[in-house]
């Protein structure tokens, strides 16, 4: 069993890496490298009972792709992969797709960004989905039946397919630094109105002055780091990413341009 | 502060793994369906589907699109757009097309080959459970009053078999049950099937057809389930005692952590605590113990089966090798005798049938002297 789950893993991955590198998040694009890739067969040979058991483990392995820690476009794919999957499966009824209460925010959230950025198909698909009654609600992402493994084997993500980190970024903007500094212009303006000049000794200086300029510098040293590693992670795959970082602005708007905002704003 | 722990009590009933794809921690099945319910929009849950084309109006109003996009999406967005062969052809979906490229396929022909070759007849398991998913899929019930209402929650429960043979340490044979959540815990002790509930204790040869009225069952009917850290006992007949009352006591006098008592029969599923994926015991007979798992926990469905009178539903059932009649070896063994002049082994397995025409003349008059014990096969319940 566990065999079969990592065969159609790598399968779905190298689905969803094709469509990494075309970066785009089309579904008419999706939908000509299923065809490229005879995906629907992957239904094709399953008997009986197996109909739906494999129904269920390839849905299940899919569903992993519409969450974090995947980047947008990834999980783009793995709605469109789910979509697809559920529409060709010949088990009938269908399975249904599980659906966790723990990840229904991460749905709401991505359904938001596609809405926000005017990504109609991915939008489409996705309500789709609910129309036709394709999800299972359900407490857990699979069923649990206490399969306590003697080895912990962990099976890696795709790291290829990882939204990066963008916490520190997005934590300390311009509107932050501006603020912070400020703040500390005034800190310091009140300091000296407290004391005499003659007293103006190691006592009021115990804050740091180059605050605001070091907390920057580490920012962008941060930054600079995280696309050198990324670089170096896969040469191949380089170009691919910095093209795609720069199209990124139409995958999630806002983010993007914190970012890019303020990667000009250090380098003035 | 305050709101802080308002917001750890708010997300204590959205299951999350204690361990990692094990288990969940323990959470209120009640307040976990209230907090779907909360989230959803009644259409999503509800049995009924939308109309497609109020889906499509409302889609375009909403994102803001003409009617004309609209048509450009839907068909962009197509099933039609999936389809793998030309439009002519129809492939076998029961045939793994030739030179596949997808690792699951290759896969998948090497193994329908190795089978092929083989000449296998079909897997007498899969054959009853094929029967079982007939009778339940999609069943709507004959009474409106009978349907499960929408937005219920239906719980995957997995009662395993005692331990009692070697072998059922490594495949954990079992008996899987749906159930809603306003099912009772007594309901599920009705629905669980087990030899030990059938045993006749005692010797009967004089008097063969007084056994069946002494059956386990009928003489000791306390049971309890055990829940985390709460024995829910059954106690809907007089003759039922508190049997959970030795443990709670030796805990007790151990310093372990306080264990509490409750009813099963007023104890609904979703008024349980429980984790989702943890063993659970459910205890009957004195000792014959199951343990039990509640693998799933999830709204209902439009395809699943409706009628609240098919619940407790049997989904799954591990099928036991029955062990035949020694004389005909067509039937089941319901007699072990002991002692006996007609028997070729000691003890010895008789269906009823073979057992009185061997044992008893015409008038049912005891012939020589023997022992007899009911038997009563593990597989008695395939």
């Amino acid at each position: 069993m566990d065999e079969s789950r990592k065969r159609v893993k790598s399968d779905c991955e190298e689905l969803l890496s094709r469509f990494q590198t075309t970066d785009s998040v089309r579904f008419e694009v999706f939908s000509k490298i299923w065809r490229e890739m005879k995906f629907s067969e992957i239904f094709y040979g399953t008997e009986g009972r197996e109909k739906r058991t494999f129904s269920q483990l390839i849905l299940d392995t899919a569903s992993r792709f519409l969450l974090p820690p995947f980047s947008f476009q990834i999980r783009v794919g793995g709605l469109y992969l789910l979509y697809s999957l559920y529409k060709c499966q010949i088990a009938s009824p269908p399975e249904q797709i599980r659906l966790a209460l723990k990840d229904w925010e991460d749905i709401k959230k991505f359904e938001k960004d596609a809405v926000d950025a005017q990504h109609l198909d991915a939008v489409y698909i996705l309500r789709q989905l609910m129309l036709q009654k394709a999800f299972h609600f359900t407490a857990m992402p699979t069923m649990l039946a206490f399969r306590k493994k003697r080895k912990m084997e962990k099976s890696p993500l795709c790291e290829e397919f990882l939204e990066r980190a963008s916490r520190p970024q997005e934590l300390i903007n311009i509107e932050l630094l501006d603020e912070l500094s400020n703040i500390h212009d005034l800190y310091d303006k009140l300091k000296t109105s407290v004391t005499s000049k003659s007293e103006q000794s190691s006592s009021v200086n115990l804050i740091r002055k180059d605050l605001v300029p070091q907390l920057r510098s580490s920012v962008v040293d941060f930054y600079k780091w995280q696309q050198k590693k990324c670089s170096k992670r896969a040469d191949r795959l380089a170009s691919i990413k910095s093209k795609a970082y720069g199209q990124a602005a139409e995958v999630c708007v806002s983010r993007v341009n914190t970012e890019i905002l303020f990667y000009f704003h250090f380098n003035k | 502060m305050a709101a802080a722990k308002e917001s750890t009590d708010l997300n204590a009933n959205i299951p999350d793994y204690e361990y990692a794809d094990v288990n969940t921690k323990a959470f209120h099945i009640g307040s976990f369906r209230n907090e779907w319910l909360k989230r959803l929009k009644p259409s999503s849950y509800s049995y009924e589907r939308e109309d497609e084309d109020t889906f499509d109006a409302n889609f375009a109003k909403d994102m803001g699109i003409s009617a004309e996009t609209m048509a450009d999406l839907k068909s962009v967005c197509s099933v039609d757009s999936l389809r793998c062969h030309p439009e002519d052809q129809t492939p076998d979906p029961d045939v793994v097309p030739e030179d596949p490229t997808l690792k699951t396929l290759i896969q998948r022909k090497k193994k329908q080959d190795h089978k092929a070759s083989l000449k296998l007849t079909k897997n007498r398991h899969s054959l009853y459970a094929d029967e079982l998913e007939r009778l339940t899929f999609g069943r709507e019930p004959d009474a409106v009053t009978d349907i499960i209402p929408e937005g219920e929650v239906i719980l995957t429960i997995n009662v395993y078999y005692p331990a009692i043979i070697d072998k059922f340490s490594y495949i954990r044979p079992h008996m899987t049950l749906l159930m809603t959540g306003s099912h009772s815990l007594a309901e599920l002790r009705d629905a669980i099937c087990c030899v030990s509930d059938l045993q006749v204790c005692g010797e009967f040869s004089s008097t063969p057809d007084m056994a069946p009225d002494f059956i386990s069952k009928d003489h000791f009917k306390s049971a309890f389930f055990f829940f985390e850290g709460v024995f829910y006992n059954d106690m809907r007949f007089p003759e039922c005692q508190d049997i959970s009352m030795t443990t709670i006591e030796w805990a007790k006098a151990r310093n372990f952590p306080p264990y509490s008592q409750s009813k099963m029969e007023d104890t609904r599923f979703a008024d349980l605590t429980v984790k989702v994926g943890f063993p659970y015991l459910y205890c009957h007979q004195g000792d014959c113990e199951h343990l039990v798992i509640i693998t799933d926990v999830r709204l209902a469905h439009k395809n699943d089966c409706l009628d609240k009178k098919l619940y407790p539903l049997l989904t799954h059932k591990h099928r036991v090798i029955t062990k035949k009649c020694t004389v005909c070896h067509v039937f089941i063994g319901r007699w072990l005798t002991t002692n006996d002049p007609f028997a070729p082994s000691d003890p010895c397995l008789f269906c009823d049938k073979c057992f009185r025409m061997l044992h008893y003349d015409a008038e049912g008059i005891k012939l020589g002297d023997f022992l007899a014990y009911p038997y009563v096969d593990p597989g008695a319940f395939n």
